[in-house]
C-alpha cells in the first residue's frame, strides 16, 4: 500500500503498476528515462538510443508481473536496458572497426613499462580536450571499438559509476570478473586518450 | 613472502588495488613497487583519470523529443491495447 505524502520506492510503484496502476507506470518511466537514456547512449550512440529505450521500456511494462519483488527494481531495469542497447549495436553494426587493443600498455623484456614517466602520463592530459569539448563524439566511436564485455562493463561502472557489487549483479557475473573486464578496458581507454595528446602506452 | 613484482604485473593488480581487494601482502607489493617507480606513478595517475574523461565526454541529455515519442509510444500503445 502507498503511504499518502511519502516518495514510493521503485519496488512499490513496480507492485502497484503490475496490478494495473497506470499512473505508477508512468512514474517508473519518469523516474528512470534520462538515466537510461544516458546508459543507452553511451552503449550504441544517440541513433541507437532511443530505439533501446523504447524496447526495453515497453518490455518493463510486460514483464512487470514476473518482476521479483526481492531484486531491486533498478537493477533488473538496467539489465534490460543494457540488453535492449547491445541489440541495437548489433543491428546498427557497421564496418568492423579497428580494435583499441593496439593501445594496451608496453612493456620491456623485463616487464618494465616502455615509455618515459612523461609519455606514461599522457593520458591525462586528454582532460583539457574534454574542457574544449573537443572529444565527445570521439569518445563514443572509441567506446564502441572495444570489446562488448568490456564496453558494457566499463560504461555501467565507471560512466555511470554503479557499484562493482551491482554491476555484477546486473551482468550475472562475478565481481572480480567484472574488475577484469573494467580493468581491460580502462587500460584500452588510456592508451587511446595517450595517442589523441602524442604519448604512448 | 611478498610476490616480487615489476611493471607489467603491477599493472594488472591496479583495479584491484584501487577497490582494495587486494590481499594484504599483494597491496603491500604494489605500494612499495609504486613508491620506487616514477613510470608506474605516472601510469596510475593517467589510468585514474581515464573513467572521468570518458565520462565527461559521453554526458548527454535526453533530447526533448526523444522523450515526447517515448511516452507517445509506451502510453498511447497502452491506452489502445
Amino acid at each position: 500500500m502507498l503511504v499518502p505524502g511519502a516518495e514510493p520506492t521503485d519496488e512499490e510503484l513496480a507492485a502497484g503498476a503490475a496490478a494495473g496502476d497506470e499512473s505508477a507506470f508512468e512514474s517508473l518511466v519518469e523516474r528512470h528515462q534520462t538515466r537510461a537514456y544516458r546508459l543507452a547512449s553511451r552503449l550504441v550512440g544517440a541513433e541507437g538510443a532511443a530505439d533501446a529505450l523504447q524496447e526495453a521500456f515497453l518490455q518493463v511494462f510486460r514483464e512487470l508481473k514476473g518482476f521479483r519483488r526481492e531484486a531491486r527494481f533498478a537493477t533488473w531495469l538496467y539489465r534490460i536496458v543494457t540488453n535492449a542497447a547491445l541489440m541495437q549495436a548489433r543491428r546498427h553494426a557497421r564496418r568492423p572497426a579497428e580494435s583499441l587493443e593496439t593501445f594496451l600498455p608496453r612493456f620491456d623484456a623485463d616487464g618494465r613499462h616502455a615509455g618515459t614517466p612523461e609519455q606514461l602520463r599522457a593520458a591525462a592530459r586528454a582532460e583539457e580536450l574534454v574542457e574544449r569539448q573537443q572529444i565527445a563524439g570521439m569518445a563514443l566511436d572509441a567506446l564502441s571499438r572495444l570489446p562488448e564485455p568490456y564496453r558494457v562493463a566499463f560504461v555501467l561502472r565507471d560512466l555511470e559509476e554503479i557499484s562493482t557489487a551491482e554491476v555484477a549483479r546486473i551482468l550475472g557475473l562475478e565481481p572480480a570478473a567484472v574488475r577484469q573486464r573494467v580493468h581491460r578496458a580502462r587500460l584500452m581507454l588510456r592508451g587511446w586518450l595517450g595517442d589523441l595528446v602524442g604519448g604512448q602506452p | 613472502m611478498s610476490t616480487p613484482l615489476n611493471c607489467a604485473s603491477g599493472v594488472e593488480l591496479v583495479m584491484e588495488y584501487l577497490e582494495d581487494v587486494l590481499p594484504a601482502d599483494a597491496k603491500a607489493s604494489v605500494e612499495s613497487h609504486v613508491a620506487r617507480c616514477s613510470r608506474c606513478r605516472a601510469f596510475l595517475e593517467s589510468y585514474r583519470a581515464t573513467p572521468s574523461i570518458l565520462r565527461r565526454a559521453t554526458e548527454v541529455r535526453m533530447p526533448e523529443q526523444v522523450e515526447a515519442s517515448l511516452h507517445a509510444f509506451l502510453f498511447d500503445r497502452r491506452d489502445g491495447a
